[in-house]
């Protein structure tokens, strides 16, 4: 099976569960691959958390679920020490940060300092813990999720520390069909359990180095850097876009050019990406009666400013 | 009719009448003619869109390397020809041509294509042009060149459109402007047409109005040629003053060593005068004697001068350019032996000047060859020697004159024997005691002469000579005055002398008994023409003054006689290198043919230099044909930015769907990405997806992936595309 074939299959797999969703899931499957971690923002209820379940489950990976609430400490996202009485000395036990697949679950609900263990743990790949340094599983990929900020008792994530995260992503409500074939299901059973894995940690880290010998044409390099050159010149942000989006975006459009079977990118893939993957990163000018933590408004924002840019012929 | 197939239609009719211009000179067999003109009726029926020729044309039975083969074929075939076939390089390479216009005939992909085929359509209407002077030249010409300003105009208008790819949605006057666009409307129609016209018109105009006399009607000097001074029969004493301020050019010469003179100057001889009435000098030996042409355009002065003539002296050739004078005299280094140029007599008078039989109103150039006399070792010794009675008359001739001169000259010639010793007595007596200058008005006075010598002491070139010449005279010995041009100033960028009015000169020649005439010259150096000193835009000058005198050469007074001279020297340089390249193949042969014959003495030396001379030949070829470039293989090596040809091929098809869709209402954007186009598409048209989406994908495989199109992707792109063309959109 090639990369190509392999990536439909798990699209097709996670389809069973998450239905009508086909985008989500493929994004979801980019930031996979882009060794980047996914930050899905949306009202709860609409299958979050079954999409990362599913995900994970759809390869043979480990995954932990840590739910966010105000009194959870770093401790108990990577580990403690504890004393053993046989070997006279402190024994560390890892936390659920250990895993390949982390659901940190609505992650704006608990304070700085919990996020910040997190966040750290997702830049560096490994965790330091009384001086001593212990390395992540590889794959390893953190799906978050949060409810819109609006809602009360929430920390919101500074820009500094969205900034780690690959793509930002909203599920949205199902349409009425795909809705009432998800109430038809049996319930007995979590949908994501029956899910069989495709994929061993090894075949992901694979494809994650496929990603790497995607061509992107210097034309189409130009014309990525040209967006993001637009978003710090744009008089509606007053943030721009950094070089750390810049390289995620082009990591992102490598890896949408992989999930759709090509070995080279087109503009189509940075300019399908651009408001994903660039919405969260930037900060709105508060004046012409914008909201500045608006979802809708920063990716309209994007968008808009994606659409003036000439694409390469 | 959209403008790129207008464009094919005018390519190939330019195409055609080149070709049949040539079949017309009769610069082609009768098997390639016909070959030729099938190809070109086969790409005009494909181009209209006939069927059948179409089903042909969409399975082309020959792949681009069998093109590829056939050009090397021709390319080896051009050097049959004309080592034995034809036996000459101009059919040889007529041929040659006509096999590329219809290689090229079938492979119209890319605009570099259509370059390819007019720059051989216009060798062929050149060639053909040169074949032929008969009339019907004209019309096949006035054709070609309609079809000419068509393919400009459409090259450039799909040009346009294949570069912008699209239409630029934004302006409000898109919806006109989709009517025309693309499609040869009546006004353009009548505006490539009139164009055409009017080019015709105005390049006659200009034959027959560019003037042929080698000057323009208005250019100063045509008909009112440069006054000089001192050329006519008479001269009066200080005509030669005023002009010598004058620095416009009168002649320039090139000497045949190309280089300078040792002595740095070169006197350039126009008339001598015999007699002088105290205040004129008079030619009185002017009856003219025309002299004949060899027949080989050269004209031969015999007997012009003095019996005691030899042939010691040293030579000069020189190659004066001179320029429009109110004088016939042609002026050259004494003495002239030999003058060639193109006029249809020349005349010489018996002290040795040579006229042309009226002044010329143009530029004109001759060649001379000169001999300058040496003296001789017996008028060194003191033995006097005679002279003839005729010489008594009109060169010891004296006007009514002071005793003081009488006096003066014995009085510096009397510790000298011989007649050389004595005129180099008066010539540095004259150089040391006078002073040189141009404000002496001395011509008014009664005895100018007297004046100069004992009095005001101050004079020019004329005053000088005059006064030599009456001294030398008054001792016995015959001497004359000459006037002329003294040229000092030399133009290293062109190598020649420039020659101006202020150069206008007289001197003497003073007759020895044995030598004949010599030329001696009594005028200091004047301290106002300082030579080699001079500022840095005086180079400017210089170089610009060059470039004027190769205009003039090459492009003002290039004749119907210098065009044969070309195409005779072409001719014999087609065949000497023929001979070369025979010589070399048989060289390069001669080892194995020795072999076969048993001839055993076969040297292998010098068989080098004619092998390296067939591989640089071969070299050359092939690099010709790379350049025509069917495939160019480098070009696979180079990242980024070059285009091989099939990506060339698939952007030209994916512009011209763009184009396409536009012109059926579906523009794309500048900021519409290609596979959101075909979303777009598919959207407003669903029949034409699949078309759209294939040459799409082929285009940005190749565009963005850098990934090679095979010939059959190409070919299914362009069916494709024809498919597209042939929807009717609902």
């Amino acid at each position: 099976m090639n990369s190509t074939d392999i990536i439909q299959a798990i699209k097709e797999n996670i389809a069973r569960v998450i239905k009508g969703k086909p985008h989500v899931i493929e994004m979801s499957l980019v930031a996979l691959l882009a060794r980047g971690h996914l930050l899905l923002e949306d009202v709860p209820g609409v299958g979050k958390t079954t999409l990362a379940h599913s995900l994970a489950r759809s390869l043979d990976c480990s995954f932990k679920r840590i739910q966010f609430t105000s009194d959870l400490l770093p401790s108990d996202i990577v580990g403690v020490s504890i004393f053993n009485r046989q070997k006279q000395a402190f024994e560390f036990m890892p936390g659920p940060i250990f895993a390949n697949i982390v659901l940190a679950d609505e992650i704006n609900r608990t304070t700085p300092k919990t996020q910040s263990s997190l966040l750290e743990a997702m830049s560096e790949a490994q965790i330091s813990f009384d001086n001593k340094t212990y390395p992540l599983n590889q794959p390893f990929m953190v799906i978050a999720t949060q409810n819109p900020a609006e809602y009360h008792g929430t920390f919101p994530l500074p820009e500094s520390q969205l900034d780690r995260f690959l793509m930002r992503l909203r599920i949205g409500y199902p349409s009425p069909e795909e809705e009432k074939k998800v109430l038809d299901r049996p319930q007995s059973l979590h949908p994501a359990e029956e899910l069989q894995p495709l994929l061993t940690a090894q075949d992901v880290l694979l494809l994650q180095e496929q990603v790497d010998h995607v061509l992107m044409e210097e034309s189409i390099t130009d014309y990525l850097l040209a967006i993001v050159q637009s978003t710090r010149q744009s008089d509606l942000l007053a943030l721009g876009v950094s070089t750390r989006g810049a390289l995620a975006l082009s990591r992102a459009a490598k890896a949408l050019s992989l999930v759709r079977g090509r070995t080279y990118c087109l503009p189509d893939d940075i300019k399908e990406l651009a408001p994903i993957v660039l919405s969260h990163r930037i900060m709105v000018a508060r004046a012409q009666g914008l909201r500045p933590r608006s979802f809708e408004q920063a990716e309209r924002i994007i968008q808009d400013l994606v659409d003036t840019i000439p694409v390469p012929v | 009719m959209p403008f790129d197939q207008a464009l094919r239609f005018a390519s190939i009719w330019l195409a055609a009448t080149s070709f049949i211009g040539l079949t017309l000179g009769a610069g082609l067999p009768g098997w390639l003619a016909a070959l030729t003109g099938a190809a070109l009726i086969v790409a005009f029926l494909r181009n209209g869109g006939s069927k059948s020729v179409e089903q042909f044309a969409m399975a082309p039975p020959i792949s681009t390397a069998g093109w590829n083969l056939l050009v090397i074929a021709g390319f080896l075939g051009f050097w049959i020809d004309m080592l034995w076939v034809s036996d000459e390089l101009l059919p040889a390479g007529i041929h040659f041509l006509m096999v590329l216009m219809i290689v090229k005939l079938f492979n119209l992909k890319i605009r570099r294509d259509y370059l390819h085929l007019y720059a051989i359509s216009l060798v062929a209407i050149l060639t053909s042009g040169s074949l032929t002077t008969d009339l019907w030249y004209l019309p096949i010409f006035s054709l070609y060149l309609f079809a000419g300003v068509w393919t400009l105009l459409l090259f450039q208008l799909t040009k346009h459109t294949e570069e912008t790819g699209t239409l630029t949605p934004s302006a409000p006057m898109r919806a006109p402007l989709h009517q025309s666009a693309g499609h040869v409307t009546p006004q353009l129609f009548w505006l490539a047409n009139g164009l055409a016209l009017l080019t015709f018109s105005l390049t006659l105009a200009i034959f027959f109005a560019i003037p042929r006399v080698s000057a323009g009607f208005y250019q100063k000097g045509f008909g009112e040629n440069i006054r000089t001074s001192g050329f006519s029969e008479t001269v009066n004493l200080g005509e030669i003053g005023p002009i010598k301020r004058d620095p416009s050019v009168v002649m320039r010469v090139e000497l045949s060593d190309g280089a300078r003179r040792e002595a740095g100057r070169l006197y350039l001889r126009g008339v001598a005068f015999d007699q002088y009435d105290g205040k004129t000098w008079t030619n009185r030996m002017n009856y003219r004697r025309t002299v004949s042409e060899d027949g080989t355009g050269s004209f031969v002065l015999r007997g012009s001068r003095s019996p005691a003539q030899t042939p010691l002296g040293e030579t000069i050739r020189q190659n004066i350019i001179l320029e429009p004078l109110d004088t016939p005299v042609l002026f050259a280094a004494p003495f002239i032996e030999t003058v060639s140029g193109k006029f249809p007599s020349v005349q010489s008078d018996p002290t040795g000047a040579v006229y042309l039989p009226f002044p010329s109103s143009s530029r004109i150039e001759y060649s001379v060859l000169s001999r300058s006399t040496p003296v001789l070792p017996a008028d060194l010794s003191p033995e006097p020697g005679r002279y003839p009675e005729s010489f008594t008359r009109h060169f010891l001739q004296t006007p009514v004159q002071s005793e003081r001169i009488t006096v003066l000259a014995k009085d510096i010639t009397q510790t000298q024997r011989t007649a050389y010793e004595k005129a180099n007595a008066i010539q540095s007596f004259l150089i040391h005691n006078f002073r040189y200058s141009l404000d002496a008005p001395l011509a008014e006075l009664d005895h100018p002469l007297e004046e100069f010598l004992f009095s005001r002491k101050t004079g020019y070139c004329e005053h000088y000579a005059t006064a030599m010449v009456m001294l030398l005279r008054t001792v016995g010995i015959p001497a004359r005055l000459v006037t002329g041009f003294l040229a000092t100033e030399w133009n290293e960028y062109g190598n020649y002398y420039v020659v101006r009015q202020q150069d206008a000169h007289a001197w003497v020649e003073v007759h020895l008994p044995y030598s004949g005439w010599i030329t001696m010259d009594p005028t200091p150096p004047s301290i106002e023409n300082a030579p080699d000193v001079y500022p840095a835009w005086h180079a400017l000058g210089r170089i610009m003054d060059t470039v004027r005198l190769q205009w003039s050469r090459f492009f003002v007074q290039y004749s119907a006689a210098d065009q044969l001279a070309v195409v005779r020297e072409l001719k014999a340089g087609s065949t000497s290198a023929r001979n070369k390249a025979f010589d070399s193949m048989s060289a390069l042969f001669s080892p194995v043919l020795a072999m076969f014959g048993g001839i055993t003495k076969y040297a292998a030396t010098g068989t080098i230099r004619p092998l390296v001379e067939v591989l640089a030949i071969l070299l050359i070829g092939i690099a010709l044909l790379l350049w025509l470039g069917i495939k160019r293989p480098w070009v696979k090596g180079m990242v980024g930015k070059r285009m091989t040809r099939n990506e060339e091929v698939i952007a030209q098809l994916y512009g011209r769907m763009v184009q396409h869709l536009a012109g059926e209402g579906i523009p794309k954007r500048t900021t519409t990405g290609p596979l959101e186009f075909v979303h777009l598409a598919q959207a407003k048209w669903n029949d034409a997806n699949s078309a759209v989406a294939s040459i799409t994908e082929l285009y940005c495989r190749t565009r963005f992936g850098h990934i090679p199109l095979t010939q059959e992707e190409l070919s299914l792109a362009e069916d494709h595309l024809r498919h597209l063309m042939a929807l009717d959109k609902p």
